[in-house]
């Protein structure tokens, strides 16, 4: 079976969460994946501090962020990992309910590899998963120093 | 006319200062024009020949009286001679008679008779004559002298008066408002202009005090004022007065000062202008400016508010639908089993309903960004946008029996996406609407050009509208069709209107039950 790059999904609803989930388990991708529920926790994940301070500091494969999240919102969190030197290279996919023009731009112009508006149709909303998480965990080569499991 | 009236009044001489500064530099000198009331003898002849005239007349007379034994009156009659010579002939005459009277007494009145010798006993009687004659002559020509001073004086004095009169009601007749004051601000001239505006006549205003008078309010400290008066000689301001009637004006004052011969500072003239109505104007305007500019940062406010709407709405109320689609989704999959006809019914309602709620999410979103959203211009050819509207709704028409007639179609400065998504709605909708009809017949074409613009119509023979909804046609939510008939949100000819009107267009519609519908674009070019 071909490699299965670390999912990082940072999503504050656990209803978004779990329907997330439910798509990734049919291609068995879940078990690769690590929730934060804000923005603060995403960071902790990724500076390896908080409660995530004892994780070897290899980056995740993929990011899945939502925008509008608590604490520290989905465009801050890009920013901060894209003006690190150790984080700036983790493909990141914005994941969104977000039409809006201003948001898009303001993520391709933080460096965002892709944006995904989530469907409101539940098919096309698992497809939509189920493809982001084959490409980038498996089809997708992530750069040196990101956490792949055979 | 007051300046006549008041020409004895002490204030005189300081209205006639203030005209002085009007009149400046327009007097020329005025020669003497004076001839003596009584010198109706013009050539020196005339006055010489009175001086010897005379003479003859009182030598006429002694000699007569003389005739008769009245001796010694000589003295008298040539004396007189000579006081009418001096008084009338002037001095030259009054010399000549003194002397000729001289010479005719000693030889006709003084032993010896008949000759020029004179005896000494006769000599003090002859001197005494001469002196009394010269001394007649000179007091009389002295007195003469000071009479004609005196005449000159007067007469340049009327002039004077004449002319200022003149200029004074010249002054008057303007409608402008001038008046003089001295150093210590006391009215010393006030003109017809100046009692049309602040409603005191000449009379009341000259010898008070201006600033109490009028209640002067100045824009900067009165020193200021003066200062810039002393070094400049005038000044230039917006002044607040008091009328008599207690209102107040706005008047632009100009300043001038007159200074005297010595360089010191006499008077000051100053003219007003009432600005009252252009202040009130100005301050409507800026007041009008000032609301533009609350309502426009309200407006602004308000815009804000709108997109931080349609902002969560987008987010927020997307993302419970989809939990709800989502969950149902998973319901009837892992579920349909244990669930028997109804409950599967209910699970379609309810997807059913979701989906209809992301359309109307979506429409209103896209609504709703047509009024923030800044539109890009370029030019549009309205054929290749309506062949790509038809390619893009398709689906719709698939199983159909359409007959499309698309007639030339003009090019137009426009929105492209904005444009096409008016089309989309429009077009999509003959399509819905003509969904009964075995043969659907869809026309787009151009109306009428006129001048400065196209009209654009799309024509179907579809369900129609009863004309009397036309004017709920446009309005947002309003549906002229049940659901189950034709399905829709009510938004998209609400989204059309709000695009063309955007474009400076305006969109109307015809129709009639059963017989179809048409739509009609104006737009400008």
């Amino acid at each position: 079976m071909a490699t299965v790059g670390r999912i990082l999904l940072v999503e504050d609803d656990p209803r978004d969460t779990e329907l997330t989930m439910t798509a990734l388990e049919e291609y068995n991708l879940s078990n690769e994946v690590v929730v934060a529920a804000d923005g603060a926790e995403a960071l902790d994940y990724l500076f390896c501090r908080g409660k995530f301070q004892r994780r070897t500091g290899e980056n995740p494969a993929v990011m899945l962020l939502d925008l509008k999240l608590p604490k520290v919102d989905g465009l801050e969190v890009l920013a901060q990992i894209r003006s690190n030197d150790n984080l700036k290279m983790i493909p990141v996919v914005v994941l969104t309910s977000s039409r809006e023009e201003r948001d898009m731009v303001a993520s391709y112009k933080l460096g965002v590899n892709a944006y995904v508006v989530k469907p409101v149709d539940f098919h096309e909303f698992v497809n939509a998963i189920k493809e982001l998480g084959v490409f980038w965990a498996i089809i997708n080569e992530p750069p040196p120093g990101s956490i792949r499991k055979k | 006319m007051w300046y006549q009236k008041r020409s004895a009044n002490p204030e005189r001489d300081r209205t006639q200062c203030a005209i002085m500064i009007v009149q400046t530099g327009r007097r020329e000198p005025r020669m003497p024009q004076w001839r003596p009331s009584l010198a109706k003898i013009p050539a020196a002849i005339l006055r010489y020949g009175l001086a010897v005239l005379s003479v003859a007349i009182a030598l006429g007379v002694a000699l007569l009286l003389a005739n008769y034994d009245v001796r010694r009156v000589d003295f008298p009659l040539f004396l007189f001679a000579i006081a009418i010579t001096s008084w009338y002939a002037g001095t030259g005459p009054a010399v000549v008679a003194v002397v000729v009277s001289g010479l005719v007494v000693d030889y006709y009145f003084s032993e010896p008779v008949h000759s020029f010798y004179i005896t000494s006993s006769e000599l003090p009687r002859w001197i005494s004559f001469i002196l009394f004659a010269s001394l007649l002559t000179w007091f009389s020509s002295v007195r003469r002298r000071a009479e004609r001073d005196l005449l000159q004086s007067r007469n340049e004095l009327e002039k004077e008066v004449v002319v200022r009169t003149q200029q004074a009601s010249l002054l008057n007749l303007t409608h402008d408002t001038i008046f003089v004051r001295d150093m210590n601000h006391v009215i010393t001239y006030w003109n017809r202009g100046a009692q049309e505006l602040y409603g005191w006549t000449a009379e009341q205003a000259i010898g008070k005090h201006s600033r109490e008078l009028l209640h002067t309010v100045f824009p900067v400290p009165i020193e200021e004022v003066q200062a810039e008066l002393l070094s400049t000689g005038r000044w230039e301001g917006e002044l607040e007065k008091t009328k008599a009637d207690g209102t107040r004006v706005v008047v632009a004052s100009r300043w001038s000062l007159q200074r005297n011969e010595k360089g010191s500072p006499i008077a000051i003239l100053e003219t007003n202008n009432d600005i009252t109505e252009r202040k009130r104007g100005e301050e409507e305007v800026r007041k009008l400016n000032q609301e533009l500019g609350n309502r426009t940062i309200e407006l602004e406010a308000i815009n804000k508010e709108l997109e931080a709407f349609a902002y969560s709405i987008s987010h927020d109320l997307r993302a419970p639908l989809r939990h709800m689609v989502g969950f149902t989704e998973l319901l009837q999959k892992n579920a349909s089993s244990i669930v028997d006809e109804k409950g599967r019914h209910y699970i379609m309602t309810i997807l059913e309903s979701a989906k209809r709620m992301g359309i109307l999410i979506d429409d209103l979103l896209a609504f709703s960004r047509i009024g923030r959203a800044e539109t890009r211009e370029t030019m549009v050819s309205l054929e290749q946008l309506v062949k790509e509207v038809q390619s893009e709704v398709w689906q719709e028409t698939e199983g159909r029996n359409i007959t499309w007639i698309v007639g030339p179609l003009p090019d137009l400065y426009g929105d492209r996406s904005m444009l096409k998504l008016a089309l989309v709605n429009l077009i999509s909708n003959a399509i819905k609407f003509t969904r009964q009809r075995s043969q659907a017949e869809i026309e787009i074409g151009c109306a009428e050009k006129p001048k400065d613009g196209v009209v654009v119509f799309i024509k179907d023979n579809g369900v129609g509208f009863d004309m009397k909804y036309v004017n709920k046609l446009f309005g947002v939510f309003q549906r002229l069709h049940r659901t189950e008939e034709f399905e829709g949100t009510g938004i998209g000819l609400a989204t059309v209107q709000r695009i063309i009107r955007r474009h400076g267009g305006q969109v109307w519609a015809e129709g009639s039950v059963g017989k179809g519908a048409t739509f009609y674009l104006a737009l400008p070019k």
